[in-house]
């Protein structure tokens, strides 16, 4: 198992985000292979082998058939294709980021990085919440399957925001008491942003840090390279052995 | 550390004339566990706030009077500073968890006190060693059963090493058997010497532990005893003042005329003879290891059947099951035939409309008002019509939840622990409802922990462990065998 420190997860998620927004297809794959080659060594083979495929199929359909004239629907399919191209490295980033850094480590790394605690507080706070969501969220859908109201009816396609309603509504209620509970909790566990924490968990940078921050930014240079002058990374490759 | 109250009033709004606490003095001595009783809303877990510092630093309000840790007057230290002297557990443990895993959370109070990461190993160590966790060591606290959860924040809070302890109805979603060992912790606890604090509907857990039982009612201390006074007073003296019981094995001696000719109506005749069966109910997320193996079990129609077994032991799947919330197509569609009907223990998840009508017509075909206002009448639920569903109090919504399910003609409703945090007074209540429903010809199929709930109102008993159905036994005639099967002796 690899273990990041968390200010370099933070970076490699910064630099996914800023790279395969604008930048061609090639960056995203690049980007792509960081998260999903750690989360091999996670052990996460089934999430990274369906991931991987659908990138794929979605790539390189895009590269295929962007230039085609493929009618309105086929416009459709090749944007979305687009979309999942583009997207899912952003996803499988924070996914990782997610499922790796506690929240300790996060506070603690954030700290290091003199980010003040009113800052990292929320932040961690919206980390944890986020299984809490899908909890939650999957007790709705199950009131609701027993209810009879199904996503796709005549009733709710009648009147879709009412499916709206019936999701959010419960959900809002609770996470409110959740997050409220929650709050009442951390603070009387001395969770203040007066407060200077330790942490238990050690962190540092190390020999596997300093790849992951040189493989940025030589995706980061090559990045902005290629969109000065236009040339394409596998030009600049060519030149660099011819 | 003492805690001193001295002339103490409390409202959650501007106006002092509406406070929940009316000029309280208490004096808790060091060393000493304290018992607050009392029915819901009468004060007692704003006391406990006032005592971990919450009431004033957190909540806004007014308030009058001073409380003292040993000679900090609360108002003048930081919560952070309390926290040092005050560990507080509460009720939910799915919101008292700032982790997602066990090892962080049991460090997270101290890492807020700034101890050093070699001092805060070796707390842990102790912690776990002293509570017996090693098993929930570096587990998903998400995938952690209410009682493990619970143990987890008492360990947390254990681990800052503080003076004080404050719990506030640390007990309401667990097994007897985790509440047994909830006890022991409190034990251990005061072995040391701290000073804890408890709130609580639950009392039997208490008897040996406690010093004092203080009794709140409407603001104010109305009275207070050793457990042993408390518990020679009888059943009926705690119950008219809406406590729970003092000792589990005195309800289970038979013949106690009380438990059956309650106020709520009389249990429905047990003659009729035709059974739901249910067949082949399976279900495992690992082929491998089957969380649940029941080849047949029957439940009598038109009957209250208890679901009994400690927390894991695969109750809540079997209902879900019996639901058709989960397991395979053919299942779920026998499950839709029989019409079944889940009422969960947190019902905000199944509300969903505007008003107590809506909710209650949502399900029915075709819409019927006046049918649906005879629901809501035969349930206390008329004059709330028009209501919102979420402006209710919890035994209202879940009676809402109740008319829903009744609205959608279902006629097998399972209740997911309907008690579960509930006083005397509120559980005779829901027992009401219950015999209400069985009147009307629904079958019921409620799991719980609560003996108290089962005494009054349930006829059959499910005993279920690791997934199977250990005994099943109607209930009259062997009452002490429940009590024996709830506390798993």
């Amino acid at each position: 198992m690899i273990t990041l420190d968390p200010r370099t997860k933070l970076f490699l998620a910064i630099v996914a985000n800023s790279v395969i927004i604008s930048a061609p297809l090639v960056y995203s794959a690049l980007m792509f292979a960081v998260p999903a080659i750690l989360l091999l060594f996670e052990k996460k083979w089934k999430f990274v082998l369906a991931f991987f495929s659908l990138y794929l199929a979605a790539a390189l359909g895009f590269e295929h058939l962007k230039t085609m004239d493929v009618g309105r629907v086929g416009t459709l399919a090749v944007s979305t294709m687009m979309l999942i191209s583009h997207m899912m490295p952003i996803g499988i980033v924070l996914y990782y980021v997610m499922q790796t850094t506690k929240a300790n480590e996060f506070m603690a790394g954030m700290s290091k990085m003199h980010i003040p605690n009113k800052v990292t507080i929320p932040l961690t706070v919206m980390i944890r919440f986020f299984p809490t969501v899908f909890d939650e969220s999957h007790a709705i859908s199950n009131a609701m399957k027993m209810r009879g109201i199904r996503l796709f009816s005549l009733q709710t396609l009648k009147n879709p925001f009412t499916i709206l309603e019936y999701r959010l509504i419960p959900l809002l209620v609770s996470l409110t008491k959740i997050g409220d509970e929650l709050s009442v909790a951390a603070s009387t566990r001395g969770l203040v942003p007066e407060t200077k924490r330790t942490c238990v968990v050690p962190i540092g940078f190390h020999v596997q840090d300093a790849v992951v921050f040189v493989y940025c930014i030589a995706v980061l240079t090559c990045f902005f390279i290629t969109s000065k002058s236009k040339q394409s990374i596998i030009d600049i490759v060519s030149n660099l052995f011819s | 550390m003492n805690i001193t109250l001295k002339k103490v009033s409390f409202s959650y709004t501007d106006s002092i004339y509406d406070a929940v606490l009316k000029d309280i003095s208490l004096q808790i001595n060091s060393g000493e566990c304290v018992v607050l009783a009392g029915e819901s809303g009468s004060g007692k877990t704003t006391i406990s706030k006032l005592i971990n510092g919450l009431i004033p630093l957190y909540h806004s309000g007014t308030m009058a009077g001073d409380v003292l840790l040993g000679d900090k007057n609360t108002s003048d230290i930081t919560l952070a500073e309390i926290s040092k002297y005050v560990g507080s557990v509460f009720q939910n443990p799915r919101s008292q968890f700032f982790n997602v895993d066990t090892d962080s959370e049991i460090a997270f109070g101290c890492e807020n006190l700034g101890i050093k990461p070699e001092e805060i190993r070796r707390r842990i160590e102790k912690t776990v060693t002293d509570f017996h966790l090693e098993s929930l060591l570096g587990r998903n606290i998400f995938h952690l059963s209410g009682g493990e959860k619970q143990k987890i924040a008492c360990a947390s809070v254990d681990a800052t090493d503080p003076d004080i302890f404050v719990l506030d109805e640390p007990s309401a979603n667990l097994d007897l058997k985790t509440v047994a060992d909830l006890a022991e912790i409190i034990k251990i606890w005061k072995s040391r010497g701290k000073t804890v604090v408890v709130v609580e509907h639950r009392l039997h857990y208490l008897r040996d532990v406690a010093d004092r039982i203080i009794y709140v009612k409407e603001g104010h201390i109305e009275c207070e005893w050793t457990p042993a006074e408390l518990e020679s007073k009888g059943t009926t003296y705690t119950a008219s003042l809406g406590l729970r019981c003092m000792n589990l094995e005195s309800l289970g001696e038979p013949n106690r005329e009380d438990c059956h000719s309650r106020e709520g109506g009389n249990l429905p005749s047990c003659s009729q003879t035709s059974n739901i069966v249910f067949k082949d109910l399976c279900f495992a997320y690992n082929p491998k290891f089957p969380i649940l193996e029941i080849p047949t079990f029957t439940l009598p129609r038109g009957q209250i059947t208890a679901l009994i077994g400690h927390n894991g032991a695969g109750k809540s799947t079997l209902a879900q099951l019996v639901c058709g919330l989960c397991g395979s197509r053919s299942q779920k569609r026998a499950v839709r035939k029989l019409g079944t009907y889940l009422i969960m223990q947190d019902v905000n998840h199944q509300l969903f409309t505007e008003s107590v009508l809506d909710e209650v017509l949502l399900g029915m075909s075709p819409k019927d008002k006046s049918a649906a206002l005879e629901i809501l009448d035969s349930l206390n639920l008329k004059s709330y019509a028009e209501k919102h569903p979420m402006a209710l109090s919890g035994g209202q919504k879940q009676r809402v939840a109740i008319a829903s399910g009744v609205s959608s003609n279902r006629d097998l409703i399972v209740f997911d622990e309907p008690t579960s945090g509930l006083d005397y007074r509120q559980m005779l209540a829901v027992s009401a409802t219950l015999k209400t429903l069985a009147n009307r010809g629904k079958t019921l199929f409620v799991i719980t922990h609560d003996p108290e709930l089962v005494l009054n109102c349930c006829h059959h008993v499910i005993h279920m462990d690791h997934g199977r159905i250990v005994n099943e036994f109607p209930l009259q005639g062997n009452e002490n065998k429940l009590i024996h099967s709830l506390m798993c002796k």
